[in-house]
């Protein structure tokens, strides 16, 4: 498998205040990487520098075969590198069609979005039934799904998730992780982001720790959960 | 009956004039969060560049229409490219633009009059005569403005509810950065509304000196109107900017009427700040509620 993202010694942050201290990462086309830890030790930081938020201090990013730690939010969109931010960030007064069309904003060919929408539709059908209603209407829920279905509409290599299930109900956070799974045997690729890791065990290939701006752990799920003891130092106990 | 007729026409004409100036308005603060000052200055502009291509070559009002638009884009365009584009991203954005808008208005205000001289010239472009409609003689000229300014407001409704260009204009008013992460290009968006609204001042500014006069400061008053609706309405919302547009002229119009037209601006104005003590966001504006 070839690597689709590589981030290679990232340094990023804010004004005068450096969050990520060389982060290194690197995702397979096909394959999900869980970036995992505490709140507040750079993950969203993370995700924001890949998408071209912030600019990246130094250290290489690599995407589909181009540098890319230069580039634009518009051309890393253009590229196939598709955030979904934490919090959904939805179009309040738009309608769920509208938003979800917002999400394939760089698709030109109408068949193709059509074909998504049914996509989506088939994902949440929830959302079919509510797709003319306004988003700030939705609840919880289903404004996830709107924002996740938002990212499937794009032309999508990687789709990074930040914390999809974040302030969810549990039953709604099973729901949400199915149809992720659902995704993922298609084989699509992922960065997703998430506090806690228990969710992650049937999803992702492989995780990485981040404490403090660094990597402070990475292997494969199945190491992550023999070596529990290591998650539960920084994570505390589940 | 015909008193009616007359408060309405005299009304809708006023109506058309304010909305063309107050839709624009309201479109640069909803999507750049910026009090555009020399809105005023746009419509001069547009005014004065019809007047300008009129007696040196002489256009017909077909042509005017475009050439005023075209104006008020490129003063939009320079606006954004001189001045707005480098000054969005400092933090205290609302208050340095609305300085940096006004000295700008000032600077044009004072170019126009040093070109053209202070004389009031009438507007060359225009149409006379009038018809008669219900007992109510009505110009053509007046005809003409609401016409026009049913056109442009039309076609801006059908740009924003039904196009792509649109619905990326709205997204980048709602949610900046999840515009961005569509692939929304927002440094051009913003170019393009402010040429959208440039171009809706020129109109209107062309349509206003047609009734009046050209001067320096005819923009003055047509923006105070304009923000006053803006605020009635609530800040950046767009449809109720056009609204409240036509209800403030028939308002005003019939305080005009029954007495006497120097009561009709002080009317809307007190008017205003009933509204604004019973609804401080304005009439259509929202409260927006912030969840995680």
């Amino acid at each position: 498998m070839s690597a689709l993202l590589t981030a290679t010694d990232i340094v990023a942050g804010y004004l005068n205040r450096p969050v990520l201290h060389g982060v290194s990462a690197q995702v397979a086309e096909g394959e999900v990487l869980a970036v995992i830890g505490p709140n507040g030790h750079g993950k969203t930081t993370f995700l924001h520098t890949l998408s071209g938020f912030l600019p990246c201090r130094s250290g290489t990013f690599e995407f589909a075969g181009r540098r890319m730690e230069n580039a634009s939010v518009h051309a890393r969109v253009e590229a196939g590198l598709i955030h979904v931010p934490q919090g959904d960030q939805l179009f309040a007064d738009m309608t769920v069609e509208e938003n979800l069309l917002m999400g394939a904003y760089l698709v030109n060919d109408g068949a193709i979005v059509a074909e998504r929408f049914e996509k989506v539709f088939t994902l949440f059908p929830k959302l079919k039934d509510r797709r003319n209603q306004y988003a700030s209407s939705l609840s919880g829920g289903e404004r996830r799904m709107v924002g996740i279905g938002r990212g499937l509409m794009a032309d999508a290599k990687l789709i990074m998730l930040d914390e999809p299930s974040l302030g969810l109900a549990p039953l709604l956070i099973e729901q949400i992780y199915e149809a992720l799974g659902a995704l993922r045997a298609e084989g699509r690729s992922f960065l997703v982001v998430e506090e806690n890791p228990s969710r992650l065990m049937g999803f992702a290939d492989r995780m990485c720790l981040m404490d403090a701006g660094r990597m402070a752990w990475s292997g494969t799920t199945d190491e992550a959960r023999r070596s529990g003891d290591i998650l539960k130092t920084y994570l505390g106990g589940h | 009956m015909e008193i009616a007729i007359q408060i309405l026409v005299t009304g809708l004409t006023m109506g058309s004039m304010y909305a063309l100036a107050a839709v624009g308005l309201s479109l640069i603060y909803g999507t750049l969060g910026m009090f555009n000052m020399a809105h005023g200055m746009f419509m001069t502009l547009g005014a004065y560049a019809v007047f300008s291509l009129a007696s040196s070559v002489g256009i017909p009002l077909a042509l005017a229409i475009p050439a005023a638009m075209v104006a008020g884009a490129i003063v939009g365009i320079l606006t954004h490219l001189l001045i707005v584009r480098f000054m969005l991203t400092s933090r205290e954005f609302e208050t340095n633009i609305l300085v940096a808008t006004a000295g700008l208005a000032i600077l044009l205000e004072d170019l126009v009059l040093k070109v053209y001289g202070g004389y009031p010239y009438p507007q060359p472009v225009r149409v006379e005569g009038s018809f008669f409609l219900g007992g109510v003689s009505i110009t053509y000229q007046a005809a003409i403005i609401m016409g026009v300014a049913l056109l442009c407001i039309g076609a801006v409704a059908w740009l924003l509810l039904k196009t792509k260009f649109g619905r990326a204009i709205r997204a980048t008013a709602m949610n900046r950065d999840a515009a961005r992460l569509m692939g929304v290009r927002t440094n051009t968006i913003y170019l393009q509304v402010m040429a959208l609204a440039g171009a809706l001042a020129g109109v209107a500014g062309l349509m206003i000196s047609t009734l009046a006069t050209l001067s320096p400061q005819m923009g003055g008053d047509p923006l105070l109107k304009a923000f006053v609706i803006c605020v009635v309405a609530g800040l950046g919302n767009v449809w109720g900017a056009g609204l409240c547009a036509f209800g403030l002229a028939l308002i005003e119009s019939a305080i005009g009427f029954y007495f006497g037209v120097r009561f009709g601006f002080p009317t809307m104005l007190m008017l205003v700040i009933l509204v604004l003590i019973w609804r401080p966001l304005g009439l259509f504006g929202k409260e927006r509620v912030v969840r995680l």
